[in-house]
């Protein structure tokens, strides 16, 4: 180290243009890769996975019996066979925190049926109907909402058919999650 | 900048090695949000909770007797509202051994050959 102490300076001089000269060409590389500022998506994420594990833990028969699951029978608009309506229980599963404040997590629910216009349907019946389940809160077009969707076979009774159809039918649950 | 004033160039030259590591290790941190970005955005691009629902939702409905309404349901609302073309047909009607399940919502495309266990 005694031997010669003179050059450091050179010797950064040199790091100094190396570094300039490796900046340049890494700025110019990744100019041509387009850039998405801001983790978005991974709440987005979040968010989908959430509603659709709701969704799936809504369409599980109550201790594994083989009654209807508490989804279908909100579908079948008889919510008080089997305890709570959707409101209830939805707002319950999504927002729940580990934390002594709950999540504001807000949704809109819907389902989608096919309506078929005869007694007997047939695929070129292709009417579909979307009807209200719940809603937390009305959307004003600000909000930035995930989809979560479940199938669900219901089986409505002659007295309260659903899209005109009684007996089983598949319909397609749609909520729409999104934060406060 | 050489040859003005010698003194102290090994400290000099030690903190520019030091910033110049500290630089790297900005790009390498800087690097793993779009790691995280980028997995997000293929878990929300992968139909996997769509797949999942739409085998159990065709399991369930060969064991009905409304089998062929069903089935047109699920074409008719797919189509609609999911944006993806599920179709399925099961070669023994009542009780089902084999079901050929086929989805595709344009990025993703399923095919299943059921058989069962």
């Amino acid at each position: 180290m005694k031997n010669n102490d003179r050059g450091q300076l050179y010797t950064i001089e040199g790091f100094a243009a190396a570094l300039i000269m490796i900046m340049t060409a890494y700025f110019v590389v990744n100019a041509t890769s387009i850039y998405t500022a801001g983790d978005t998506h991974i709440n987005d994420m979040q968010l989908e996975s959430l509603g659709n594990d709701a969704l799936k833990m809504m369409d599980i028969a109550p201790n594994g019996t083989d009654t209807k699951t508490p989804l279908q029978n909100i579908i079948e608009h008889t919510p008080d066979v089997d305890g709570p309506g959707f409101n209830t229980t939805f707002s319950r599963i999504i927002n729940n925190g580990t934390f002594q404040n709950p999540n504001t997590i807000q949704y809109n629910a819907t389902f989608t049926c096919r309506y078929c216009s005869g007694s007997v349907c047939n695929i070129n019946d292709n009417t579909l109907v979307i009807n209200q389940i719940s809603s937390s809160r009305n959307l004003t077009g600000g909000e930035h909402p995930v989809r979560a969707t479940k199938w669900v076979i219901v089986d409505p009774p002659d007295t309260a058919p659903i899209c005109n159809r009684d007996g089983e039918q598949a319909v397609l649950v749609e909520v729409l999650l999104w934060r406060d | 900048m050489a040859r003005l004033n010698d003194d102290a160039q090994w400290i000099v030259l030690m903190g520019f090695l030091v910033s110049f590591s500290f630089f790297f290790l900005a790009m390498v941190i800087n690097q793993s949000t779009v790691v995280g970005q980028t997995t997000a955005e293929s878990v929300i691009e992968f139909p996997k909770n769509d797949i999942r629902d739409v085998r159990e939702v065709i399991g369930e409905s060969v064991k009905s007797d409304k089998y062929t309404d069903i089935k047109d349901d699920i074409g008719v609302i797919s189509l609609q509202r999911k944006s993806s073309i599920v179709w399925y047909e099961n070669t023994t009607e009542t009780n089902p051994t084999i079901i050929e399940i086929h989805y595709n919502n344009g990025v993703t495309s399923y095919n299943e050959t059921w058989t069962k266990p």
